[in-house]
């Protein structure tokens, strides 16, 4: 007994410890009111089983608020909300964001599940969230005011990609393996239709993402399926599933989504891969940032750029708020964000939104991957 | 048919894999009664040491040592990594352990496996490694029989797989340390009594297991191409799949089970759908169990008074 | 054959070292274990002693019920039902796992089953089929059905005992993941989970606010620990601990051990239903990964931490859990200060006599400003960096740890190597122990400002993952919970 009492003491004091801690620590802090300081909320999924995406994600949230910082002369910091691609999560992490009034806007989160658990608590809030990879279609049909996203929803991506596969490809059968994640089955569900509608034979497989043996499913590709349409998020996979197609002298040909697209990683010759901008390290203005990111963080796909660009719009919306005089406050922040037009961005296109949050004009590109790995344009209808 | 036989050979190649990783899986359990939860995360770090050694050698694409020893290399790294570690994990949480009820040590692997994961993500960052096989060992190296295909890693997965088991076959049933494990493994407090020293047993077995798991990493990443922290989990729970369906702690029924868990996958990928192996893998699993608890080559458990 | 050397026997007074013959120096090892109360606290514990278990569960829910009203924030709030939630779930699985002994790995699996039922039937999800039940009546089909389900996965119970038992419903829980994943996507919404389900209403109330459901939880956790009390002393109770100790031995004084087996199974599987209600309802959306083995680890360690067996250990178990992880260790500053501070109560406790004490931090302070001088000295970038976390703490030990220009490759070696000492610490005796003890603690601080608290999301699991080691090797029973001994045949 008298164990239990001193340990559940020692467990009580250290955390009034940490209690009274976080009281003293808030109060100390309050900067000066004329430099402009704010707090991003970061939501992703920065440990758990895809922390691959997570830490991409926030590697280049950092350094967008860095480099904006720098080029601003303003002092926002990034607070991390880890989420693990769990909407309960989610919530507790957007009510924590919520509840610090320093906390102005949220970049992330980056699953479409994510939005739906939190997408009522950030409009109570009155707080803008702009997400890099929550692409499903519903979500900006106006249920979530606050919310915005830097890539085109689904229902672009899908069809166009469909289009593509039966107008250029004629593929008799093809094969469509979704990963079990809501990006993939979002996508699958935007492009069967389509595929299916034009007597294309569709085989729909799933593979959880965790798992990278292929060998079984590729042997499952018939003669006549001439195209495997990965919308997948993890390029590694696709890359092992092509090597597989190759090894066992498969003759079908990748079609990936937005979501593979990771030159250096993904380099299947003869694969189509569609994505929201061009390569931004073949980009000449683009190409410092790529370079900066790859010596502070190694190699990186597809879903730090988006990230970067989404917090770049809330820098440059707080600079902005901060320039006309104003102490940025959530709802003025907002209304910079829903007023950003910029001309030109990391993805290789403006960046405006639309009423309900979606980038207006969106488009996607496609690329098909030559022998060397290189990604080469090539008119997408 | 030449569906089904390729099929065959894709399932044996990831059967034996599992199987290796089983192996030590069954060991451990043989000898400590504990179901080690971190056995998969250090396949994990088995698979990250291989994936060191290439990049320490120029990369994949411009090693400056021969294909061969660099394979030897990289095994045996991982194997005495993993291996080293497993004795540390063994001697620092489950020795103080041992007599203590068992839900403890079952936490404690749990509370190792989160601690390993994480601290992977802490050191190796969340992106994922790509071990880029093909740069060094062809694609088009293996063997063609008609339209079947077995690569290079493939053949080497099995027959290093094989050599493996049966070494260790022979390790446990003809050498003194195989008769010490198995005497520990039937009764601990007897096989102490015969002036058997039980530590070092069961510290030996958890090197061999826990060696055998960084092997498994080592050409899962050869095999597979790809590293992350948390590739332990699924495998690990495949591994003990196959364990507990062959018989766990029985090391033929190790085998025999992972053999069948990889060949059932790939049926069932093959003949079903891709969307329901686990669930039907994990279902086999249950059935197993509730049907003949011991597994297969299991021998049935007295419960003793 | 040759024969090994029996190993040396550790001394008596060291810790666990683990017995080397029988069991019973476990037993003796255990009350060696226990720490003398200091005097201060003593006249607390008598007052303690007085209050019983009904009083005392009373206090604490007025307090509890105070709270909101006391002005918790949003997040706090928030922060609340989670607590709430682990408790009721570290409950129901004290039930199973803690009162009858049986080790149920798939626990999470009825939470999930929970919010999926009650996500299916009050919500539009089977509109189409004409389903679409009001709360008050979908709530007790779902308690039925997982009543149910908890006496099916229970059924293997009655012949499987121990590890095999923990395999089966391991995979009961990965299954159940699998299911909602890929089976019936159009009905159980695949990975995008079901959205838009009804809140809870009852008698004409609605609960829409977060207030409303930090309510209505802990009114469902003071009924389930108050029911729970009673079921412990009642014949089932008794049944369920003998069933623990020795199912034989039970059998033969003729409890019906299978029964009572299920009963334990369907009970926690009821209670983790219902938690798992009220968390749709909460939620308004329900996803599988939220019922992923993580959040089943989560459990466990509540129960852990409190105690498994003891009603009061599972629900502070699972406060402090939720409370420490969502609660602090999400912000980096508020990190540092559970990290300094249980360094310091670890200290505190755990260190006798105060000569000592005071020996150990007085070298831990000297060690860390002579080695930061000297590294200074050598080299300036190489204690550029300063610490990285915020407040008072950071400007505390500015000059104190070395945080390199870089910190990132210095503090992953630190890691390592604080790992290996750490290892050592534990192996090491006697005087070596206290002597590794300051450059320990130091490189703790080095490597926690050099590193941890840049990444404080992965810091969080690392530590979920050491307490639970750390709770087990030092307190098997828990905070709260009763020693147990389980004789090994």
């Amino acid at each position: 007994m008298k164990g239990r009492v001193i340990m559940a003491a020692a467990a009580l004091a250290a955390l009034a410890l940490a209690g009274c801690g976080s009281s003293g620590g808030g109060s100390s802090s309050s900067g000066p009111a004329k430099s402009c300081v704010a707090t991003i909320g970061f939501e992703g999924p920065i440990t758990g089983p895809v922390a691959v995406l997570g830490t991409e994600q926030l590697h280049f949230a950092q350094l967008a608020v860095s480099m904006d910082n720098t080029a601003n002369k303003t002092k926002i910091t990034i607070a991390q909300g880890d989420t693990q691609l769990q909407p309960s999560q989610a919530t507790t992490v957007t009510q924590q964001f919520t509840s610090n009034s320093k906390i102005l806007a949220v970049v992330g989160p980056a699953g479409s599940q994510e939005v739906e658990a939190i997408g009522p608590l950030m409009a109570r809030a009155g707080m803008g969230f702009i997400s890099g990879s929550a692409t499903a279609a519903e979500l900006t049909t106006g249920k979530y005011p606050t919310f915005l996203r830097v890539v085109s929803n689904d229902n672009v991506q899908g069809p166009q990609d469909a289009n593509y596969i039966v107008n250029q490809l004629h593929p008799k059968s093809l094969m469509i393996v979704d990963d079990q994640e809501a990006y993939s089955t979002g996508l699958v569900a935007a492009m069967t239709p389509v595929l299916k509608a034009a007597g294309v034979k569709v085989d729909h497989e799933s593979v959880p993402q965790n798992q990278n043996d292929f060998s079984s499913l590729v042997s499952k590709v018939s003669a006549s399926t001439s195209v495997v349409v990965l919308p997948w998020q993890v390029a590694a996979n696709a890359q092992q599933f092509g090597r597989d197609l190759a090894q066992q002298h498969k003759k079908a040909v990748i079609f990936g989504t937005d979501g593979l697209f990771s030159p250096g990683t993904f380099t299947i010759n003869g694969s189509y891969v569609s994505s929201f901008g061009p390569d931004i390290t073949a980009l000449p203005a683009d190409a410092a940032l790529a370079q900066a990111a790859k010596a502070k963080f190694g190699s990186f796909g597809t879903f730090g750029p988006p990230v970067f660009a989404a917090t770049h719009v809330i820098d440059e919306a707080i600079a902005s708020v901060c320039k006309a005089g104003q102490t940025p406050s959530r709802s003025n922040v907002l209304a910079a964000i829903r007023k950003t037009s910029e001309p030109t961005s990391i993805l290789g296109q403006p960046i405006k939104f639309g009423s309900h949050g979606d980038l207006i004009n969106g488009k996607f590109f496609l690329f098909k991957i030559n022998s060397k790995g290189a990604y080469k344009l090539v008119p997408s209808s | 048919m030449d569906f089904f036989v390729q099929e065959l050979v894709n399932g044996v190649t990831t059967g034996a894999l599992y199987a290796l990783v089983a192996l030590g899986f069954s060991m451990v359990y043989g000898v400590l009664k504990l179901l080690n939860f971190a056995h998969g995360d250090l396949y994990m770090i088995g698979a990250f040491t291989g994936y060191f050694v290439i990049q320490w050698f120029g990369g994949p694409s411009a090693l400056t040592i021969p294909v061969p020893l660099l394979l030897v290399i990289m095994l045996v790294l991982a194997a005495g990594l993993a291996g080293g570690l497993g004795v540390a994990i063994e001697r620092f949480a489950y020795r103080p352990l041992r007599n203590a009820p068992r839900i403890a040590p079952l936490i404690t692997a749990i509370g190792i496996s989160f601690f390993l994961e994480n601290s992977a993500l802490l050191l190796f960052g969340g992106q994922t490694r790509v071990y880029n096989t093909p740069d060094f060992i062809s694609l088009s190296s293996g063997l063609s029989i008609g339209p079947v295909t077995i690569s290079t890693v493939q053949i080497m997965v099995l027959v290093l797989g094989a050599a493996l088991m049966i070494s260790l076959q022979l390790l446990v049933n003809r050498t003194r340390l195989g008769r010490r494990m198995r005497a520990v493994a039937a009764d601990r407090e007897a096989a102490e009594m015969l002036g058997i020293n039980v530590n070092m047993t069961i510290a030996v077995t958890f090197f061999l297991g826990s060696a055998l798991a960084g092997v498994a990493g080592v050409m899962a990443g050869l095999m597979f191409n790809q590293v992350t922290n948390l590739i332990g989990f699924i495998v690990g729970l495949k591994a003990f799949t196959a364990a507990v369906v062959g018989g766990i702690g029985s090391i033929p029924g190790a085998m025999l089970g992972g053999l069948l868990i990889g060949m059932a996958e790939s049926f069932i990928t093959g003949y079903v759908s891709s969307t329901y192996t686990n669930l039907i893998v994990f279902g086999i699993l249950i059935a197993v169990m509730l049907l003949r608890p011991s597994g297969l080559l299991g021998r049935a458990q007295l419960q003793k008074v | 054959m040759s024969i090994d050397q029996p190993p040396a026997s550790p001394p008596p007074a060291g810790p666990p070292g683990g017995p080397q013959v029988g069991a019973d120096e476990w037993v003796a090892r255990q009350s060696h274990r226990q720490e003398q109360l200091p005097a201060w606290l003593r006249p607390a514990q008598q007052l303690a002693g007085r209050v019983g278990w009904w009083p005392r569960l009373a206090i604490a829910a007025l307090v509890a019920a105070a709270l909101p009203a006391l002005g918790l924030g949003g997040f706090q709030l928030q922060v609340g039902i989670n607590a709430l939630l682990l408790a009721m779930l570290a409950l129901g699985l004290n039930v199973t796992v803690g009162w009858a002994g049986l080790l149920d790995l798939g626990y999470v699996a009825f939470f999930g089953f929970g919010a999926y039922g009650f996500a299916l039937l009050s919500s539009g999800q089977l509109g189409s089929a004409g389903i679409h039940l009001p709360a008050y009546l979908s709530l007790p089909v779902v308690m039925v059905g997982a009543a149910i389900l908890g006496l099916l996965v229970g059924l293997p119970s009655r012949r499987l005992i121990g590890d095999y038992l923990a395999i089966v419903t391991l995979f009961f829980g990965e299954a159940f993941l699998e299911f909602t994943t890929n089976v019936a996507p159009g009905t159980l919404g695949g990975a995008n989970g079901i959205v838009g389900i009804d809140p809870i209403q009852a008698f004409g109330f609605q609960l829409t606010s977060n207030t409303g459901y930090f309510y209505l939880l802990l009114i469902l956790l003071v009924a389930t620990m108050a029911a729970l009390r009673l079921l412990d002393s009642s014949r089932t109770g008794r049944a369920w601990r003998a069933v623990r100790e020795d199912p034989l031995a039970a059998a033969s004084m003729t409890i019906p051990v299978s029964r009572v087996k299920l009963m334990a199974f369907a009970f926690g599987a009821v209670i983790a239903a219902l938690a798992g209600t009220v968390f749709a309802a909460q939620q308004i959306s329900v996803f599988p990964p939220d019922f992923n083995t993580a959040y089943l680890i989560l459990i466990y360690a509540g129960l852990i931490l409190g105690g498994a067996g003891s009603i009061t250990g599972a629900v502070l178990g699972g406060l402090v859990v939720v409370i420490t992880l969502d609660g602090f260790l999400r912000s980096p500053t508020e990190a540092g200060y559970i990290f300094y501070g249980l360094i310091v109560v670890a200290l505190l406790v755990k260190l006798r006599p105060w000569r000592k004490l005071g020996g150990v931090v007085a070298a831990t302070v000297a060690l860390g400003f002579a080695a930061h001088a000297i590294t200074g000295a050598i080299s300036a970038s190489a204690v550029a960096g300063g610490p990285q976390s915020s407040g008072w703490i950071a400007s505390a030990v500015r000059d104190w740890v070395i945080v390199p220009a870089s910190p990132k490759a210095a503090g992953n070696i630190g890691f390592v190597v604080l790992v290996c000492l750490l290892i050592a610490l534990v192996q090491a005796r006697g005087w070596w122990r206290t002597a590794l003890l300051p450059p320990a603690i130091y490189l703790a601080a080095c490597v926690w400002e050099a590193r941890l608290v840049a990444e404080p999301s992965i810091t969080r699991q690392i530590l979920i993952g050491v307490v639970l080691i750390v709770m087990m090797n030092s307190r098997p029973q828990g905070l709260l919970g009763s020693r147990r001994v389980e004789v090994i045949t």
